[in-house]
């Protein structure tokens, strides 16, 4: 089990275990479980992490900032005798004599890791507290709404949504020239995008021919054989 | 019926001593998967082998032209194939999960997985984890996957904090194969064209090559070279990690089976053009 002794120019202070799987807050306030009184310090200051088998250490927005070894970090993987300085104390980690030393192997860590859910949060909701309450926003829903050729709206609530003369599109469209599947729109992690599917006429969009696929972009106007529609996106 | 010509390559990298990326390619059933592995002591390439072992083996029961039953619990929002591969993943998942539980070695062990399958004229990409599936079209590359990683998510909910995080949290996932019971893929379905060009990759590859130097080398070069230029720039970047692409270009798309109304328009079509 590692340990973290803090001092103050040469005295020290205390001295504090960090138990595997366990934490190590760090701060002004009494909340913490390293308690440093000094107003170069914030009141959550910074915190060290047992993450799988290493120790990070990670600061928690302070004012002053948490240096290890002179240089400002905002989080780091803790190696033997690192010294970590917060306001004006000091902060030795150190492993124990005999103890396996994940420190130097740290190299490891850049290996993809797999965050223990429970951890995870717990993790995520320390350090991002601090930025106040964050509402994740909805994704927007796309939506047509039909200016010629039908009534109403359709929401685009499919990842690949299909317009055609085909029974089983999602869009029904008549013209001679039109394919069965014509015209197409997926759902991407970047957007929508309207392609052109198949058949002797390819959709418009603001009047420009489709000769493969477009991004939409809101109040783009669609036609093809019947129908012109508009896109929106509906929060 | 698309018509595609691929390459794949996995390498072990320049300083890990195993490869536990596992790959999956076969241009006749159109499916093409990559899966990173994760966990002590080599059980990683035990998981990723196991999970494309078990996603492949369910694709390969629904033959091509063979009707699909209705699966029990599809997603409305997908195509019948789309669901097929979601439904292949999350069994995948439940077979890793089990094997994880069944040996000390194995506990926690777990696996990437981004998978692509192709129907007649559409790509389905699904992905669980960090491997990148990216999408050429035209002068552009996209990103079809969506990274399941702690930076990428905090980075969706509040730029500012993502920046706080820090380096360490760039490589951790917030959802692998086999960690959980179940797991919640991303998936996307879009249409084909002749000329898309469309790379699979461990994050090998992408964290030490840029989506812009990838798009120059997929539009160069044919697949095969590609993939093999595409692992030595990682290499001479480092190659810290195992490195694994699949490349795969469209070479046609065949549209609508010609029918009774197509001869006549595009009969007319001929007659309107010559005129």
């Amino acid at each position: 089990m590692p340990t973290v002794t803090l001092k103050f120019k040469d005295n020290i202070i205390g001295e504090y275990k960090i138990e595997k799987g366990g934490n190590l807050t760090i701060g002004r306030r009494e909340d913490n479980q390293v308690v440093v009184e000094n107003l170069a310090v914030s009141g959550h200051h910074a915190k060290i992490d047992s993450v799988g088998d290493g120790y990070l250490l990670t600061d928690l927005q302070s004012k002053n900032g948490s240096f290890v070894n002179e240089q400002l970090v905002s989080s780091h993987w803790l190696k033997h005798a690192d010294v970590i300085t917060i306001g004006k104390h000091t902060l030795v980690f150190a492993y124990e004599q005999g103890e396996t030393q994940t420190g130097e192997t740290m190299g490891e860590m850049d290996q993809t890791m797999v965050m223990d859910t429970q951890q995870y949060r717990a993790m995520l909701n320390q350090s991002v507290s601090n930025l106040g309450a964050q509402a994740p926003e909805k994704e927007p829903l796309g939506v047509l709404s039909f200016l010629a050729g039908g009534e109403g709206e359709v929401e685009l609530s499919k990842k690949l949504f299909k317009i055609g003369k085909k029974a089983s599109s999602d869009i029904l469209v008549s013209g001679l020239m039109l394919g069965q599947t014509a015209a197409t729109i997926s759902k991407r992690p970047n957007g929508y995008y309207l392609s052109y599917a198949g058949g002797m006429t390819k959709p418009k969009v603001n009047g420009e021919s489709v000769k493969d696929t477009v991004k939409l972009e809101e109040f783009d106007v669609i036609e093809l054989g019947s129908i012109k529609m508009q896109f929106f996106l509906k929060k | 019926m698309i018509v595609v010509e691929s390459g794949a390559i996995t390498d072990v990298g320049a300083k890990r001593k195993a490869n536990e990326d596992t790959f999956y390619l076969d241009d006749e059933m159109g499916l093409y998967v990559v899966a990173d592995g994760m966990g002590g002591h080599q059980a990683g390439e035990v998981a990723s082998q196991l999970v494309v072992e078990a996603l492949t083996d369910y694709m390969k029961r629904f033959g091509k032209g063979e009707e699909v039953e209705e699966l029990a619990d599809s997603d409305e929002a997908l195509s019948k194939e789309a669901n097929r591969l979601l439904s292949g993943i999350k069994l995948a998942n439940k077979a890793v999960h089990a094997v994880s539980k069944s040996k000390e070695a194995y506990r926690g062990m777990g696996s990437t997985v981004s998978a692509v399958s192709l129907t007649d004229d559409t790509l389905i990409a699904a992905n669980v984890g960090d491997s990148p599936i990216y999408l050429v079209h035209g002068d552009s590359i996209e990103l079809l996957s969506v990274p399941h990683t702690i930076m990428a998510e905090q980075d969706a909910l509040s730029p500012q904090g993502a920046k706080s995080l820090g380096k360490a949290f760039e490589h951790m996932l917030t959802q692998a194969m086999g960690i959980e019971e179940t797991v919640r893929p991303d998936l996307s379905e879009i249409q084909c064209f002749k000329g898309d060009i469309v790379v699979i990759s461990s994050d090998g590859l992408s964290d030490k090559v840029s989506p812009k130097e990838i798009l120059e080398v997929v539009q160069e070069e044919r697949p095969a070279k590609a993939c093999r230029e595409l692992v030595d720039m990682a290499n001479h970047r480092g190659g810290d990690d195992n490195i694994t692409v699949i490349v795969l270009k469209v070479k046609a798309v065949e549209r609508e089976p010609a029918g009774f109304w197509s001869v006549i328009s595009r009969t007319m079509g001929k007659l309107l053009a010559s005129k």
